[in-house]
């Protein structure tokens, strides 16, 4: 893909702010990627990164009134969604871009019937189908993403269900409007391992099938691994690193990257030796120190670190770090 | 699901016997009952008329002879158990028995009553779900505005307040004072005559606005926090987002998502108010001088009218188990992840 060609998505300097008992945190600085059709983009991060946030910003989804963006575009199809009325942000939500989340077992209501719930989507966004192309339409969907019986789970409500069975309803349900882009928001957290394994390969296959593109939010590098083209790294509310997936996890270049990966264990490690840890925790958004954000955790760090913010630098594999030409 | 609610039914039975036992072997030990209060009322009388010839007869009314009767009218000459099994086969055949004080049929003084206070009940119930439903949902979407301060202060003012102290400021201050509505009564002395069926439901309502604020004072500030409480954690659930991210309008996420899961909890109250209602407050009744069965039930263990007391507790308590049964039929309809078994 080509830099030069308009994306699909372009998130431009975007920011963010939570209102918090102990003042204004801000959440999300300065965050900039692009995303295009029919790509995988992976943001990867510690719990509370922001990387939650980005996607709920991307969609205005923010809880209020505490949250607000305060700054940034976000580009998609040509048009700032951040300057939309909430009408046309209603069009938008579930029929361009359709979001799965972490807990199946409760993103769906559980008083009304899976069908009930599936149908809606079509209501909201292909009002001219009758009743009989609806039903037909929630079928096809269930079947695609892997369930069985799909006439019969029309007429069960969630609690009837398996976590990985909702996982894939709430799939079927994002799918339905034949979205552009799917944002997923750690979509196999929840979900034991095999059952997650089956969700991201119904995931590829679905994005083969349809061509869409997926920006999938993660904590787990090994998922990242398996869906991903591009990888954003995220730290304290900033991007800090960015690149293709060979790329990043060949030549990772900044130091928390580099932990982070050399924190995931290995077949080839000793068994029972240490495993690596990036030392330290996460400031809370609220204390960050000035300049480089990783600076207090940075085996690297130097008295500029302390100062100044380091700019996120490169062409095709971005990083925000002082030293990461040492790495290279 | 139907055989749940045939257990519950015939569970019904057993109940209802514990409940009657117990109150019908408490007016065999108490002191004081209606054989009582008859010599009282004759020594009342016989010293009213100056006489005290008759006291002669070692301070007696009533001699050995008439005592017996009474015991034998009143079936205090048999065993507690004999005479309850007694009671228990003519309420079956739904006697009821005979009032000591006003000496009519417990079942006729009973339904006189039960109009009036199923009117105030209902009433109330429907006033405080129409009141506590959209006011507590108001308050979670405006939630930590001045309205909902405003609200709550006024709300818990309502609670804290005993509802017959607001039925007598109420009445002091709109009745006695300001003459906008009348000081008592169900309606007025003139109600035979009015004209229309319009006319008179005019005058119960006119009658009924103040006793009806003294109930719903006291009674929506819990189902309005219960409201507002169930609606907020809603707001706050991962499927009301999922709503949103399809592209549900905020409002209508609320509406269609949130709101039905919010009456969960009001449902499982909805079986209990019935009982509760119709039994009626007898101090709002007392202050309003409504003759509702609050009233007649208190009135009736004061004079020691056992026929009456325990006529009333039938009907509570047949009100009351069904009312119980009523929440969990509610609970099944609005939440279908209750299965009953």
């Amino acid at each position: 893909m080509s830099a030069s060609s308009r994306p699909l998505l372009e998130v431009r300097h975007l920011a963010t702010e939570f209102d918090t008992e102990q003042g204004v945190a801000r959440a999300l600085d300065d965050i900039s990627f692009r995303l295009e059709a029919g790509e995988t983009l992976g943001i990867v991060g510690e719990s509370g990164c922001g990387k939650s946030v980005t996607s709920l910003s991307i969609m205005r989804l923010l809880p209020k009134p505490a949250g607000r963006i305060v700054g940034g575009e976000v580009i998609f199809d040509g048009q700032d969604l951040l300057q939309l009325s909430p009408d046309a942000m209603h069009g938008i939500r579930g029929n361009r871009i359709a979001m799965i989340f972490q807990e199946p077992m409760t993103a769906l209501n559980p008083v009304y019937r899976v069908g009930h719930q599936l149908e809606e989507a079509l209501l909201l966004h292909k009002p001219e189908l009758d009743e009989r192309q609806r039903r037909d339409a929630c079928i096809g969907m269930l079947e695609k993403v892997g369930i069985p019986a799909p006439e019969r789970r029309l007429k069960e409500y969630p609690h009837q269900l398996s976590g990985g069975m909702r996982q894939r309803v709430m799939i079927a349900m994002a799918l339905l409007c034949d979205p552009d882009i799917l944002i997923a928001d750690e979509p196999t957290t929840a979900l034991d391992v095999t059952i997650q394994a089956q969700i991201l390969q119904l995931l590829r296959d679905l994005q083969r099938e349809n061509g869409m593109s997926i920006i999938f939010i993660t904590h787990d590098f090994g998922v990242i691994a398996e869906i991903c083209d591009r990888v954003v790294v995220m730290y304290g509310g900033r991007i800090i690193e960015q690149a293709e997936i060979l790329e990043l996890f060949d030549h990772p270049l900044h130091p928390y990257t580099r932990g982070l990966l050399q924190a995931i264990p290995k077949l080839d490690t000793e068994p029972k030796s240490l495993l690596k840890t990036i030392p330290g925790m996460v400031p809370s958004l609220l204390d960050f120190p000035p300049g480089c954000r990783f600076q207090n955790r940075c085996e690297f760090a130097e008295p500029r670190c302390r100062e100044e913010t380091p700019p996120l630098l490169g062409e095709g594999h971005q990083v925000r770090c002082f030293r990461a030409e040492e790495f290279r | 699901m139907t055989w749940y609610f045939l257990r519950r039914l015939l569970l019904i039975v057993p109940t209802f016997i514990g409940i009657t036992i117990l109150v019908f072997v408490i007016t065999r030990f108490v002191p004081g009952g209606p054989i009582e209060r008859m010599i009282a009322e004759a020594q009342q009388a016989s010293l009213q008329s100056g006489g005290g010839q008759q006291l002669g007869e070692g301070g007696q009314t009533l001699d050995e002879d008439q005592l017996r009767q009474l015991e034998e009218y009143y079936g205090f000459d048999k065993p507690v158990l004999v005479s309850y099994w007694e009671w228990l086969l003519k309420v079956l055949r739904l006697d009821l028995g005979t009032s000591t004080r006003y000496s009519e049929p417990v079942w006729d003084t009973i339904l006189e009553r039960l109009p009036v206070s199923a009117f105030y009940g209902i009433m109330t119930m429907l006033i405080t779900y129409f009141i506590s439903i959209p006011l507590g949902y108001w308050k979670a979407i405006k939630h930590n505005s001045h309205f909902d301060h405003a609200s709550s202060f006024i709300v818990f003012v309502g609670y804290a307040v005993p509802s017959y102290v607001i039925g007598i400021i109420l009445l002091v201050v709109f009745a006695a004072n300001l003459e906008w509505f009348p000081m008592g009564g169900f309606y007025s002395e003139d109600f035979e005559d009015l004209d229309s069926f319009w006319q008179q439901a005019e005058d119960i309502l006119y009658h009924a606005v103040l006793p009806l604020l003294a109930y719903v004072a006291g009674s929506f500030a819990v189902m309005t926090f219960m409201m507002k409480n169930a609606l907020m954690d809603n707001l706050a659930a991962d499927y009301v987002r999922t709503a949103i991210a399809k592209g549900l309008p905020f409002r209508k996420a609320i509406t269609r998502h949130a709101l039905r899961n919010s009456l969960i909890p009001i449902a499982t109250h909805f079986g209990n108010n019935i009982s509760v209602i119709i039994g009626g407050s007898f101090l709002i009744e007392k202050i309003f001088n409504i003759d509702g069965l609050g009233l007649l039930g208190y009135e009736s263990v004061v004079e020691r009218d056992y026929p009456i007391v325990l006529g009333v507790l039938v009907i509570s308590a047949i009100l009351q188990l069904l009312g119980n049964i009523l929440s969990d039929i509610c609970v099944a309809i609005v939440d279908p992840r209750v299965q009953f078994k």
